[in-house]
């Protein structure tokens, strides 16, 4: 692995449950390949979704016609978090432990990913620190995952 | 409190439980069997049964039923209709409401409500491929699965480590929890844990699967199956079994507000829920002997203390500190042992002591004067981070 500022890049080969990329989120793993963090945002009031909705604050065109994915800041807070210490799975053998957290994005929804980098928040008591998404490019199998690392 | 002209209208006749690990039988033969034993309870016949509902995980355990499974067919249930019925771990309380319709038009007589499960066994076959705990259960679909989020407790810990954060909940008073509901397990040798005490040291001793939990945080992963015969108050008048009447229900839902509302990893849906039960019943929280409460983790009992007031938000982790909720507490709770220390049959574990509380048939747990349990079921998909799940609340009593 090479490893930039938010760019992590694996050529290993996956050996881990794959993304579950359908016809919702299509876009969003598109935005993730091009290192852009999408979210669903609404065109009449600007509310911001995550995973795709109908806006709740109106009646909504067919089909969520007002609707669409715009790029966001890729910045929030952890919210609160894990850390794993059982092997569920063989893919994750060597990961534990890992921190699984739910990150509160500036724009509003939470989304759920590991927090990656040396600095990682010292129990669970130890919330609200402010991060930013790493892109973690998977060349192989060519998907791109979204993981979080804490900043000042 | 006046009551609904609903309540206390309708009763559960008839209780069968299959316990255990179930190594050589199927899911349908469980089923069946546990079938068998409650008509046998409700002194009926399977000619007497004109509705059969079976209760199943959907959403996390996402698992379906198909034509070679029905266990009213396996029964020979033939004056029957036959569907399945349930939302995760809320089961029994939505079989219940389900089934009154049908009893309130006359539609059928004597419905009988049945869910199996064989975890156990199949977590025993996906060890053999490396896998813990139940690995069939959580479907593909899940938005974390790739990155790590395998299990309910990958998703679940959250409310508890919010909880902690938002209150300064601590994991030993979560263990609380876990140790009053195995001190109830000793006093019921159909539960699991039936013979091995533990202690606060225990649970903080065991391995941290998730931290903030501990392996005594977790429920267990079962075999079995559990049935019930529901019928209308004056049918379940010349039952052989006294009547375990239903009182009141009420349903509470996470996305009500809105499915990502970050007070869902602190509250569970029980505000609607309680005022539709106990406003049915005509009673209030004073009224309860005991709590059933669903509990596939510590910090779910927790919750539910909290948000149903036997004490302020915030506070349980003092409150089951204190020992509340264990045997000689001011509620007890989860009187057979629970999800945690019994078996996980959803809410069927649950509303099973419920009614042994209520019939008095509860041997060495039997609280004193039992007449009225609120038992709750929980569940739902998981549309990750979102904690989308229903909350269900049943008022059973012994008088009507």
């Amino acid at each position: 692995m090479s490893n930039e500022s938010n760019v992590i890049i694996s050529i290993e080969p996956w050996r881990k449950p794959l993304p579950n990329i359908d016809k919702d989120n299509e876009a969003f793993f598109e935005g993730l390949k091009q290192h852009k963090f999408l979210l669903w945002r609404c065109k009449k009031c600007g509310a911001n979704y995550w995973p795709k909705a109908f806006c709740q604050n109106h009646e909504n065109e067919p089909f969520a016609a007002n609707m669409d994915w715009a790029e966001s800041s890729g910045r929030g807070k952890i919210f609160a978090f894990n850390r794993h210490q059982m092997v569920f799975h063989p893919g994750f053998k060597d990961e534990v432990p890992y921190c699984y957290a739910l990150i509160e994005l500036d724009e509003g929804p939470l989304v759920s990913s590991t927090l990656v980098g040396d600095r990682l928040p010292k129990d669970v008591y130890d919330v609200g620190q402010k991060v930013e998404v790493v892109y973690e490019d998977h060349l192989v199998e060519g998907f791109t995952l979204p993981r979080f690392r804490i900043v000042d | 409190m006046p009551k609904h002209p609903s309540s206390g209208q309708y009763a559960i006749v008839g209780l069968g439980v299959v316990a255990g690990q179930q190594p050589d039988r199927s899911e349908r033969m469980i089923a069946s069997e546990a079938a068998r034993l409650a008509i046998a309870d409700a002194g009926l016949t399977t000619r007497d049964i004109d509705g059969a509902i079976d209760l199943r995980r959907t959403g996390g355990g996402g698992d379906r039923a198909s034509y070679v499974d029905a266990y009213s067919r396996m029964l020979g249930l033939n004056n029957c209709f036959y569907f399945v019925v349930g939302r995760g771990g809320a089961l029994a309380g939505l079989g219940i409401a389900t089934a009154l319709s049908f009893l309130d038009r006359g539609i059928a007589k004597y419905i009988c409500l049945m869910g199996a499960v064989t975890d156990w066994s199949q977590a025993q076959e996906s060890r053999k491929a490396g896998h813990r705990g139940m690995a069939h259960a959580e479907k593909a679909g899940y938005w974390g699965k790739a990155l790590g989020d395998l299990r309910a407790v990958s998703h679940h810990s959250w409310m508890a480590a919010r909880h902690m954060a938002v209150y300064g909940t601590t994991s030993r008073q979560l263990g609380a929890i876990s140790v009053a509901e195995r001190a109830w397990a000793c006093k019921n040798p159909e539960a699991k844990m039936y013979g091995r005490p533990m202690t606060i040291e225990d649970h903080q001793n065991s391995q941290v699967v998730a931290d903030p939990y501990h392996l005594l945080d977790l429920s267990l992963v079962s075999d079995g199956g559990i049935a019930f015969i529901l019928t209308t108050a004056d049918r379940a008048k010349d039952r052989p079994k006294p009547p375990v009447y239903v009182l009141g229900q009420g349903f509470g839902e996470v996305s009500a507000d809105l499915w990502w509302e970050k007070k869902n990893f602190t509250h569970m849906a029980v505000p609607r829920a309680k005022e539709q039960a106990f406003g049915q019943a005509g009673l209030t929280l004073d009224d309860v002997d005991c709590c059933e409460f669903y509990d596939c983790f510590t910090a779910e009992v927790l919750f539910q203390l909290e948000d149903y007031g036997f004490c302020k938000k915030g506070e349980g982790g003092p409150f089951v500190e204190s020992g509340a909720i264990g045997p000689g507490g001011s509620i007890p709770v989860n009187t057979g042992g629970g999800l945690l220390s019994c078996y996980h049959l959803g809410d069927l574990t649950g509303m099973a002591e419920s009614i042994r509380q209520l019939r008095g048939e509860a041997g060495e747990h039997q609280i004193n004067d039992c007449n009225v349990v609120l038992t709750t079921g929980h569940g739902g998909e998981l549309i990750s981070p979102g904690m989308c799940s229903i909350h269900t609340g049943t008022l059973l009593g012994r008088h009507q």
